[in-house]
């Protein structure tokens, strides 16, 4: 049992600094994740959250407006992109605990650089 | 927690496994059970799993044909499997474009080109299936509204031109259309859901599938696992295995993790292994195809790829410490990717061959700038320039410049017999666009094997296993030892076709 109740405090611990360093990473979303990770973990705490969570506050035809690209590179939109439209799910590209690589990078050398992981 | 080698992902994880291990909830593997006494979580007509060329195309004709209540599972969190990220290019013989162009063509020359890539062991009904029916699929991209290119192109292999390809040159230019027209007609569509095994009933028949939901690839997370029933049965439309190192190395221990791959992350393998152990034949799972058009600049099938295949028919490949040719330039593909390999400096680490083009001629092409712009590819003023940044040897490469462009002239290879209809009139001429060639893992001729419903054959009774369809890159034998470059579009999607129209007469 006292084992157990270390574990769980390290695991609270490491929630914690997870939450503080998401809002680290965009800080434009301290002000909604604070201290509750149901704002984004709308599967329960333990599971990713869904496709929809980012979409409580973001809207994909605005963000394929901010990523709009010139006509020549217009495929190139990562919210609207050649392969998948407007259909890859946030989660692909952003983390908010752990960054990650734009899908895109698979194949391709393209630079997005506001691209925060 | 997928239990799969992503290239080499294995090492990494290892030396975090103790602490990881104990901090997630390992799921089972796949594994089939039988469903006697199982609770169905969801009850459903049809189950469709793989969202590629096979499994939309699939969809599309069950609904067609009547279906009303069918169910996509796709693993990844995006739609469209390796089909999304494909080149795009669709081989059918009899097409209007081939009558405007005046190209004489038949199901039988399609097969017979094929039959000679597939070096004996090809399988000629499945062919012929497909071939007699790649009109009706073009016919469905375009009644989605995929747009092609107006011309038509012959790839390596071919021996007329019957290639269409879309205007996108990508896969994506036939997938999309197919989801949005699966999506308008009702097809109930499922991202981040993993196959987990089938359930089967007394008989060994498939009566449905363990499904794993809220499944993120390549992350540990728990999920949920339904049971969910199959009325009419199921569709595995899983494709290749390219993107699993275990599995293709256990196949041909040359395909190391070095080797790239042109594949979406998601071609691992696991329906077509799950199909074995429930009694599938293994058929041809050696035969790993590598694309002899892609570049070591860039990952996966990138820009160079579509590139390559469309100007390799008016260019010439060299050898960089010779300057001279060492293949035809529109051999099948694995002539060409052998040739490529042979391409070793004295330790042998690769020196990858240049393909070389008259900028004028490779600038048809929609991916020339791009290649130029994001650095997989080059553009020259002069032949001296070209042989000073590879460090080719000048009076080589110039030697041979000059005797290919006496080809170009005559229309007769003497080197290497290369078709030189398509180079007709294009000499290699500065300025030059030049890209870097190496090949790929590309595609998987082996699979599960199947007969002309797209009924999966069970390896001891020989009959066909009740309730399971396969189609696409998961089934093997159909090509043989190398497949033709766009004959897998049209095979995908004749067989999801199929697929459907089969399980629609049950």
């Amino acid at each position: 049992m006292k084992n157990f109740n270390i574990i769980l405090g390290l695991v609270l611990l490491g929630l914690t600094s997870l939450s503080v360093q998401s809002a680290e990473i965009r800080d434009y979303h301290k002000d909604v994740i604070g201290n509750d990770c149901k704002t984004c973990h709308d599967n329960g705490i333990k599971q990713f959250p869904s496709d929809e969570s980012c979409l409580q506050c973001h809207d994909v035809d605005d963000l394929a407006k901010q990523t709009a690209r010139s006509e020549e590179d217009k495929w190139q939109n990562p919210h609207n992109n050649l392969h998948y439209g407007k259909e890859v799910p946030c989660q692909e590209c952003h983390g908010e605990h752990t960054p990650k690589e734009p899908l895109c990078s698979n194949c391709h050398t393209f630079k997005f650089d506001k691209h925060k992981g | 927690m997928s239990n799969i080698d992503l290239l080499g992902r294995r090492k990494f994880i290892a030396g975090l496994g103790i602490a990881a291990g104990a901090a997630m909830v390992a799921p089972a593997m796949a594994v089939s059970e039988k469903a006697d006494g199982v609770k169905w979580d969801k009850e459903v007509e049809i189950v469709i799993i793989g969202s590629g060329f096979a499994g939309l195309a699939a969809a599309i004709e069950a609904t067609r044909k009547g279906a009303k209540d069918i169910h996509m599972f796709e693993k990844m969190s995006y739609f469209g499997g390796n089909s999304a990220i494909n080149g795009g290019l669709f081989a059918a013989p009899g097409t209007p474009m081939q009558k405007t162009e005046g190209v004489k063509d038949s199901v039988d020359r399609m097969v017979n080109d094929q039959l000679a890539s597939g070096r004996g062991v090809a399988d000629e009904g499945l062919l012929r299936h497909v071939a007699s029916h790649a009109v009706e699929a073009l016919q469905m991209t375009l009644d989605a509204g995929s747009e092609f290119h107006p011309y038509l192109q012959q790839l390596g292999g071919h021996s007329v031109a019957r290639t269409y390809q879309t205007t996108v040159s990508c896969g994506a230019g036939i997938t999309q259309p197919l989801f949005k027209e699966c999506k308008r007609i009702g097809v109930n569509t499922h991202n981040r859901s993993k196959f987990e095994g089938f359930l089967v009933g007394a008989k060994g028949e498939v009566v449905g599938v363990k499904m794993r939901t809220n499944y993120h690839f390549g992350e540990d997370q728990p999920g949920k696992v339904l049971n969910i029933r199959a009325k009419r049965g199921v569709i595995m439309a899983t494709g290749g295995f390219a993107q699993n190192v275990d599995l293709r190395m256990a196949q041909d221990p040359t395909l190391t993790a070095d080797v790239g791959c042109t594949n979406a992350p998601g071609a691992t393998g696991e329906g077509m292994y799950e199909m074995f152990r429930l009694g599938a034949i293994p058929t041809h799972l050696a035969y790993i195809q590598s694309g002899p058009w892609a570049s070591p600049d860039e990952g996966g099938f990138g820009y160079v790829s579509n590139y390559s295949i469309f100007n390799l028919p008016h260019s010439m490949a060299v050898s960089r410490t010779t300057g001279k040719r060492f293949m035809n330039e529109i051999a099948d593909r694995k002539t060409r990717a052998d040739a490529e390999l042979e391409n070793r400096d004295e330790k042998g680490n690769p020196v990858p061959p240049l393909l070389i083009t008259s900028f004028k001629d490779s600038k048809a092409h929609p991916n020339t700038e791009k290649v130029i712009k994001y650095n997989v590819g080059w553009k020259f003023d002069s032949v001296e320039e070209l042989a000073t940044h590879f460090g080719v040897p000048l009076a080589g490469l110039k030697a041979q410049i000059a005797e290919y462009n006496g080809y170009v002239k005559t229309g007769e290879d003497k080197q290497f017999g290369k078709n030189m209809t398509k180079a007709a009139g294009k000499y290699i001429e500065a300025p030059f666009t030049v890209v870097r060639l190496w090949p790929k893992v590309h595609y998987c001729q082996g699979g599960v094997k199947v007969n002309t419903k797209a009924e999966v054959a069970d390896s001891f009774t020989g009959k066909s296993i009740p309730g399971l369809y396969a189609a696409g890159e998961v089934c093997g034998g159909i090509h043989g030892v190398s497949r033709l470059g766009s004959c897998s579009i049209p095979e995908c999607m004749v067989m999801g076709m199929t697929a459907a129209r089969s399980l629609m007469k049950v």
